[in-house]
């Protein structure tokens, strides 16, 4: 099991030239692309990412001292750099080449601490006194001032996904969000930690988990403790970011956090392996915090190579894992800035999922991922398959699954009773990631079951995830209905399949009421049933030929005769070779007016007429 | 001065002609005979006269042997289970004492004692022996007659006496079982349970689970469960019941209040885990479903209401600590699982006990899984605690008897001289008989009556036209 990893690298990394005398590389995580800066700009710059096969911008600017940062817009129009703490130069970019710059500085006595691009033709001066918003007009190559927000800001954390930026001051024991819009900058809560308890910039980090803003804030323990990571998670506009979350890592030292997939990461240099952890999961609760720990046993990444150029010819290299010259960004981004490589994390599902004891958990976990609905159906076949199926975990995942079924469900018959025009349209609930119908278990696990011919887990299975769904309040299918009678059938079990209809566990049709006159010969209690599904459906054609052909023919007749068709009768009544039945039936439908019109349309008719009197009148 | 007497017991016995055909040795022939109070001469010439009467009519239809005699102070019935084996039983006729003290007079009452009844009574007895001992050939073919006839003392003498014989009517002719009422949901619960038991342990055979005295789920054929059903409800569990009221499996004091209640135990084998040296006693019963007898122990483990039945394949041996880790494994998970159901009961209280007075009273019975239902009785204890007369139990054991003739389906309607109605309905392999009481009534308002209760007691299910 410990070979494997549910960690890789990306196979293809972003290759930059490395840092070295000549070379600065810069990471700009709006746009995901890395800046090698050769003597400031003068030697090129190359421009690569977010993936290898990007196609790289190159171009050359002009050396006017070391660049601190440097970010192209986000429509890549315009060229930010910043070479000192109280100006920002601008460029307009064509695609190959630089046009002449123009300059904006801040506020006088302010330093910038860094700028974002906020919007398109929007950029935010960071300062220690709070934000200047600024609108860039490239054909006037000019700045247009918008907007400011005082505050003291020691350090500041950027989102681009979100657009919120997270203004720490008191050596970050106070964190202030603040949401950009176009146009305008507006603060949001403060983000509610422990008093007084401070926060170092590399700490903290800003994501999204499950569509919602989060601040994950790694917490490092004095003493014996381990560290924790307490996530604030901010929750609905002009809400507080509270603590909802505390990931419990077990660990001290140095840690990176990288998202993927909604799951957090934590990376652990000094062990060299990842933890994940999954804020949707149960956890232990105090209310409003849950407490989780791993998902699964901490593993390093899958070993990664490279092939470096060599003197003869292309080496392979392996990479160094937890490098201290790893730089991680968000969501899951990692930089060797040495070895020149960007990769992006991968998660290996079915691993991840195979180092998972406990199935249910596994479930859940499964359920949430994007590409999780093949492994989970595998993963439920396989604990099928195994020679004691955990029944009882089985049913846990079943009634996961079918949690998530019915809210689709639910949220279907919604979309479809339309809400009346001009009513605000409530967001439709986040529906999950994956979603296992009734037709997915039958074709994925259930006709595979029959085909292995394990009847008797087939039939364990089948009503363990019926039993989930009707607990879960959804009808089962005919399908699934049709499955569950005949594997008892042919496991000749048929006080069992009596007992399921007695007690309505499969729901009434007339398929399946057919299917069970057809058992009726091997054993005499499906024809009873048969007929009792049959009344309670109210079909009564169904039944007048049930009883026909067991020779009940007054019987069938006395059921109803609107739409009887006389010949149907009369030929049951012949052939129970009872000539008073047959004389009664016989007059009953000559005597009747609606049916005596018969007689002189049908010719066939005629043949039952020369019959009688063949039987009653010669004699 | 005699008073009214109710039917007794006579006499019961199971004898084999090929055994002693030579004249002296009629005793040999005698399997078991009761009462012993009878000397051997005695015996000797009523298994004899017995003998004689089955060779006699076996001479006008050979096909179906002799079902019973009736003479004037008695009635005897015989059944024939295995080839050459004949079990007599033969029943004193309950009497009247009629007229003034200068003349009384006892009359015998013939027509209480119905023959499909008391056969069934004697059946049953078959049955069960059966169910513990297997056939009496198999008792014969492994061991030898003088095994086969302690096996036959030791059993019928303890079962003679829990017959009820002044009580038996038509349950008896049905033989039949109680079923729980119970929604889909938690049926499949008790389903998934028990199919999670029969995965952990695959040498469960098959399980039957009962709540109180009424069946919810039973793995194998109603034909044996019913017998497995009747030694249940009528020996085993009241048996327990008894135990638990006298503070048998819950202790009052229990060690910490804390601890997590533990409220299910075995009942047969190691009823007290903690203590138990040894499995204890683990019945042994023979199934024939099948078309061959099989044999199995019987586990039964009880919690609050609910009774596990495990039948356990017989080739596996059990050891105390198989029975611990079962009870690990069966006692949280029932418990939670006998909530849900009496929850659901609680919902629908609904028992023969708090219908009122003078509503219909009916039974129920279904041939092809011999469910039965019966709101006459007010217990399922054969004490003859009725909600109606004697009168019409008897009449519709006697309609039940012609029923035979009367085809696929049938609405019989009978009216006593008290005013009270017996209607005896049959579709669709089902019987259902209704006993009410109303003045002045005609046959209109009965039928009208009957209907109504069909409609509510008998949903979803298909009647024959009338």
């Amino acid at each position: 099991m410990s070979s494997d990893f549910y960690l890789e690298l990306s196979e293809n990394p972003v290759r930059f030239e490395a840092v070295n005398q000549l070379t600065n590389v810069f990471f700009d995580d709006s746009n995901k692309h890395v800046f090698a800066v050769r003597s400031g700009g003068v030697m090129g710059v190359v421009v690569k990412g977010p993936t290898e096969s990007d196609k790289p911008l190159n171009f050359r600017m002009e050396d006017h001292g070391p660049v601190l940062s440097i970010k192209f817009s986000l429509d890549q129009k315009v060229l930010a750099v910043q070479r000192s703490n109280t100006s920002v130069e601008f460029m307009n970019f064509n695609g190959a080449t630089l046009d002449s710059e123009y300059s904006q500085s801040c506020k006088k006595n302010s330093n910038i601490l860094g700028f974002v691009w906020s919007q398109n033709n929007e950029v935010a001066f960071m300062t220690d006194h709070g934000i200047e918003l600024y609108m860039i007009i490239p054909e006037k190559k000019s700045l247009k001032y918008l907007k400011t927000t005082s505050a003291t800001v020691q350090w500041f954390v950027w989102c681009s996904l979100n657009k919120i930026a997270l203004l720490a001051s008191a050596h970050g024991s106070q964190l202030q969000p603040v949401l950009f819009k176009p146009g305008s900058i507006s603060k949001l809560p403060k983000v509610e930690t422990e008093p007084g308890r401070m926060a170092l910039e590399r700490d903290v980090t800003l994501s999204t988990l499950y569509d919602i803003p989060a601040v994950l804030i790694l917490r490092h323990q004095s003493g014996p403790q381990s560290a924790e990571v307490h996530v604030h998670t901010l929750s609905g506009p002009g809400q507080a970011a509270v603590k909802t979350h505390v990931l419990k890592l077990g660990l001290s030292g140095r840690f990176a956090i990288n998202i993927v997939d909604d799951l957090i990461l934590v990376h652990h240099q000094a062990s060299r392996s990842s933890q994940i952890f999954d804020t949707a999961l149960p956890g232990e609760s105090d209310g409003t915090v849950r407490y989780h720990t791993t998902v699964a046993p901490a593993r390093s990444f899958k070993p990664a190579q490279i092939t470096l150029p060599g003197l003869v010819e292309p080496q392979s290299h392996l990479c160094e894992l937890y490098s201290p010259n790893w730089v991680v960004f968000q969501p899951n981004i990692v930089i060797d800035a040495k070895l020149g490589c960007l990769w992006h994390i991968n998660l290996c599902l079915a691993e991840l999922c195979s180092s998972i004891t406990d199935l249910a958990t596994c479930t859940q976990l499964a359920l949430k991922r994007t590409n999780g609905k093949p492994i989970l159906l595998k993963l439920l076949l396989e604990a099928i398959r195994q020679p004691k199926p955990p029944l009882d975990k089985l049913q846990e995942s079943f009634n996961h699954i079918n949690n998530v079924y019915r809210e689709c469900l639910e949220a279907e018959l919604q979309s479809h009773t339309a809400s009346p025009p001009g009513a605000p349209s409530l967001k439709p609930p986040p529906l999950s990631r994956v979603q296992i119908d009734q037709m997915d278990m039958y074709n994925e696990i259930f006709q595979k079951l029959e085909a292995d011919k394990d009847l008797g887990k087939l039939e364990w299975t089948l009503i363990s995830y019926m039993t989930s769904l009707f607990e879960q309040g959804i009808p089962a299918q005919h399908n699934l209905n049709e499955l569950l009678i005949t594997t008892l059938v042919k496991r000749k079990k048929f006080t069992a399949l009596q007992q399921l209809l007695q007690y309505g566990v499969v729901s009434d049709s007339k398929p399946l009421a057919c299917l069970l006159l057809s058992l009726g010969n091997l054993h005499p209690a499906a024809s009873q049933l048969a007929l009792d599904m049959l009344a309670r459906l109210n079909a009564i054609e169904e039944i007048q030929e049930i009883l026909l052909s067991e020779g009940q023919v007054l019987s069938a007749l006395k059921l109803g005769q609107e739409n009887a068709n006389p010949r149907k009768f009369l030929q049951a009544a012949q052939n129970t070779g009872d000539d008073g039945m047959f004389h009664s039936v016989l007059y009953y439908f000559k005597n009747t007016s609606q049916f005596a019109g018969a007689f002189s349309k049908d010719e066939r008719l005629n043949q039952f007429v020369q019959q009688y009197n063949s039987t009653f009148l010669e004699k | 001065m005699s008073k009214n007497k109710d039917v007794e017991l006579k006499n019961f016995f199971i004898f084999n002609s090929l055994y002693g055909p030579k004249e002296g040795e009629e005793l040999k022939k005698i399997l078991y005979y009761y009462p012993i109070s009878d000397n051997a001469d005695v015996q000797i010439k009523n298994v004899g006269l017995v003998e004689g009467i089955i060779q006699f009519t076996g001479t006008f239809k050979p096909s179906t042997p002799v079902n019973s005699l009736h003479t004037q102070k008695m009635r005897q019935l015989y059944f024939q289970p295995e080839k050459n084996m004949w079990i007599v039983l033969t029943l004193t006729l309950p009497t009247e004492v009629k007229g003034k003290d200068s003349s009384t007079q006892i009359e015998y009452l013939e027509d209480d004692v119905q023959d499909n009844v008391y056969e069934a009574v004697l059946k049953q007895a078959y049955y069960t022996y059966r169910l513990f001992w297997g056939t009496f050939e198999h008792t014969i073919e492994n061991h030898d007659v003088g095994t086969l006839k302690t096996r036959l003392e030791s059993f019928y003498k303890a079962y003679l006496k829990t017959l009820k014989l002044g009580h038996a009517d038509i349950l008896n002719v049905f033989h039949g079982i109680q079923y729980l009422p119970l929604d889909k949901l938690t049926f499949l619960k008790v389903q998934c349970f028990i199919n999670s038991l029969e995965c952990e342990y695959p040498e469960i055979a098959y399980t039957a689970f009962l709540y109180n005295d009424h069946l919810i789920w039973s793995g194998f054929e109603p034909k044996d469960m019913k017998i497995v059903y009747q030694y249940l409800i009528g020996t085993l569990l009241p048996a327990n019941m008894e135990a638990e009221l006298q503070g048998g499996s819950m202790p009052r004091n229990s060690v910490s209040p804390f601890a997590a209640l533990h409220h299910g135990r075995f009942i047969t084998g190691p009823t007290n885990l903690k203590t138990a040296k040894n499995v204890g006693k683990i019945p042994k019963v023979y199934l024939f479903a099948s078309g061959k007898a099989e044999s199995y122990n019987l586990v039964v483990y009880r919690a609050l209401s609910a009774s596990v039945c495990l039948f356990m394949r017989a080739d596996k041996e059990l050891s105390l600590q198989y029975f611990k880790d079962m009870d690990e494994f069966i006692s949280p998970k029932l418990t939670a699982i006998v909530s849900d159901i009496s929850e659901y009961c609680s919902k629908q209280v609904i028992t023969p006990s708090n219908v009122p007075e003078n509503a219909p009273r009916f039974i129920y019975f279904n041939k092809l899984n011999l469910a039965y239902k019966s709101t006459a009785h007010l217990d399922n204890k054969q004490t003859g605690n009725i909600a109606c007369t004697k009168e019409s139990l008897k009449i519709m054991a006697d309609l039940n008897n012609k029923r035979s003739l009367l085809g696929h389906s049938s609405e019989t309607i009978v009216k006593t001289m008290n005013d009270y109605w017996v209607v005896a309905k049959n579709s669709n392999s089902r019987e259902f008989y209704v006993a009410l009481q109303q003045k002045n009534a005609s046959l209109i308002d009965i039928s009208e009556e009957i209907k109504k209760l069909c409609d509510t007691e008998l949903k979803g299910i298909f009647f024959h036209p009338l």
